[in-house]
């Protein structure tokens, strides 16, 4: 194992100081960190800098599928592999294929949504090192951290826990990778 | 919380007076609109002219209908994030008693000229298609304790009058909280919501089958009250963006109109239009599996002359169909689309041109020549539509101006007022 640890992690006591110190590290430039709270803390990832979620490009490609899905479906079957009129109507007309494709859109629309989601959050993840420290558990209670990762370009041992520190880091660990 | 409510107060005096202006101004160009109208009637053909007026009235009447219903909603399901544009819905609610005054001309030529000045079931010596008169006609016979001139008169004034009662119930109660900031009036407002809701759907649904169904009472749809609805809901949340861009520009809404706000709105707007795509493309397929000629006959004189040949109005519905479902639909997938300023009004916009569209979709083919083919959707109607649309809308926008300043902004001491406020994602 490398002397390298995974990063640092750094405990705050109020939502407003892990807010504001988030706002920092940001404005260093960092890219590679993450917060641990508790509870969900509105505004929190524009503090952190993060873009919106590309979700909605997978749920807008699953949509496009599931139409698409549903038209070949009805036409293939109702037009190509066993043509049959039915009720006067046309072999294929788009106003019956409408039905199913409105539902194949949907369908395939939600299973987009979930897969992208955990293939862009990386769950399930059975472990992190993170869980390591112990700290893990009073983030889950009643405290705030930050963690930087050693991967991040900007990463420098002795300048990130400064800069931690600076931002109102308590407690700063250096966490095994 | 306190900071935004002194704004608010603050503010109030100098918008007073500008609004008073605003609101002239709205009743000159009502009033010229309407005036242009009038002279439609002399200048050009009477009925047209009437269907016109017909529309008119209709529209601006369900985008009422539409905030009447989407305040109602916001106290039964005790909405927080909606609580800013929920005022601005209740001024709307002012004009109801101005619509209702517009809407009798047509009940009143109805009674006095030829029955079948516009509904031609009013006169049962109507000659209908085929050489029969409405008064031997079976299907009319049928319907006929439903489709006749007390029946309509009546029902016309009770839909009115429910919706003037509600709005006045729903705008004293919260009007009233802004001065005392009592909880009862959020309770007595969801109560008026419970049996609103189920008072506002009978009578919108009774309002769209004898104002614009009836004009061809041969037919059959029962999604016909839901088209209508979804209609009226667009319209007004179109209207709403409208009016909390316009308060937001000159300043009154600064710091409390978020992008989150319109977001939420934006996506209101995108489920509205499915919901619009939904009803509509059901009572078409419906028709056109079942093929009954008592109902494809509708949608045949929107589509074809007698000759077979397409009619223009075969691609006003494919306007319809994509531009007031396709266009709208892809265009508000986009978050960014839904909170830059231009680009929602843009499409709030162009569904309110698409919304009178539709209405003209289903207004027009009503007009008909001497062989019974609905008179094309290019003539001078348009004009007599638009003067009609400009001549009600005016009227509106001078009840919406003229109840503004009577009250807060925003509804200060409503008990959800800084959910509203802080409403994040």
């Amino acid at each position: 194992m490398s002397a390298k640890p995974y990063g640092l992690i750094a405990t705050f006591d109020t939502t407003p100081s892990v807010y504001h110190a988030a706002e920092q590290v940001r404005d260093a430039g960092y890219k590679n960190w993450d917060c641990i709270t508790p509870f969900p803390i509105h505004g929190l990832d524009k503090a952190m800098g993060l873009k919106r979620s590309n979700v909605p490009k997978f749920s807008l490609c699953g949509g496009l599928l599931g139409f698409t899905t549903g038209m070949s479906l009805i036409y293939y079957t109702s037009a190509v592999s066993y043509p049959l009129v039915v009720g006067g109507k046309p072999y294929f007309s788009p106003l019956f294929a409408f039905p199913v494709s409105y539902e194949l859109t949907i369908l395939f629309t939600a299973f987009a949504t979930i897969g992208g989601m955990f293939f862009l959050n990386g769950l399930p993840m059975h472990y992190h090192p993170v869980l390591k420290s112990d700290k893990i558990l009073s983030g889950m209670d009643d405290k705030f951290h930050i963690v930087i990762e050693s991967a991040d370009p900007k990463f420098n041992l002795a300048l990130t826990k400064a800069l931690l520190e600076k931002a109102g880091g308590k407690d700063i660990q250096e966490l095994e990778a | 919380m306190s900071t935004h409510a002194a704004t608010a107060s603050a503010a109030l005096p100098s918008e007073t007076s500008s609004s008073c202006a605003c609101a002239g101004k709205a009743l000159g160009v009502g009033l010229a609109g309407i005036v242009l109208t009038i002279i439609g009637l002399f200048v050009s053909d009477g009925h047209a002219v009437a269907l016109s007026w017909l529309i008119g009235v209709s529209f601006w009447t369900a985008i009422a209908i539409g905030m009447l219903m989407l305040v109602m909603i916001h106290h039964i399901l005790d909405a927080s994030w909606s609580v800013v544009l929920r005022r601005q819905f209740e001024h709307g609610l002012a004009a109801f008693p101005w619509l209702a005054l517009l809407f009798a001309p047509l009940v009143i030529v109805s009674w006095t000229g030829s029955h079948d000045y516009i509904w031609n079931w009013m006169n049962p010596d109507a000659v209908i298609h085929g050489g029969h008169t409405v008064g031997h006609d079976p299907l009319y016979v049928k319907k006929s304790s439903f489709l006749n001139l007390e029946m309509f008169t009546a029902m016309t004034a009770l839909c009115f009058a429910a919706w003037i009662w509600l709005s006045a119930r729903l705008r004293k109660a919260s009007f009233s909280q802004d001065a005392d900031g009592d909880l009862k009036w959020t309770f007595m407002n969801r109560k008026t919501a419970a049996f609103g809701l189920a008072v506002g759907a009978i009578t919108l649904s009774l309002a769209a089958i004898y104002w614009i169904k009836s004009l061809e009472y041969h037919w059959f749809s029962t999604m016909y009250g839901v088209w209508f609805f979804a209609n009226c809901v667009r319209g007004a949340l179109a209207i709403g963006v409208l009016m909390l861009l316009a308060l937001y520009k000159r300043g009154d809404l600064k710091g409390i109109l978020n992008n989150n706000h319109l977001h939420s709105v934006g996506m209101l707007i995108f489920a509205f239009t499915v919901f619009w795509a939904y009803v509509t493309f059901s009572q078409y397929f419906l028709i056109w599996n079942a093929n009954v000629p008592e109902e494809t006959f509708w949608y045949n004189l929107r589509e074809i002359t007698r000759a077979g040949e397409p009619s223009q109005w075969k691609y006003v519905g494919m306007l319809i169909l994509f531009g007031h479902f396709l266009f709208p639909f892809l265009f508000l997938l986009s978050y960014k689309n839904k909170i830059t300023h231009s680009r929602i009004a843009f499409i709030v916009r162009w569904i309110l041109l698409m919304i009178v569209i539709d209405l003209i979709f289903n207004v027009g083919p009503a007009l008909k020549d001497s062989h019974g083919e609905p008179l094309p959707f290019l003539s001078l109607n348009l004009l007599w539509t638009a003067t009609s649309i400009v001549g009600v809308g005016g009227v509106f926008f001078w009840a919406y101006l003229k109840s503004f300043p009577k009250t807060k902004l925003i509804p200060i001491r409503d008990p959800r007022i800084t959910e509203c406020l802080t409403h994040h994602e």
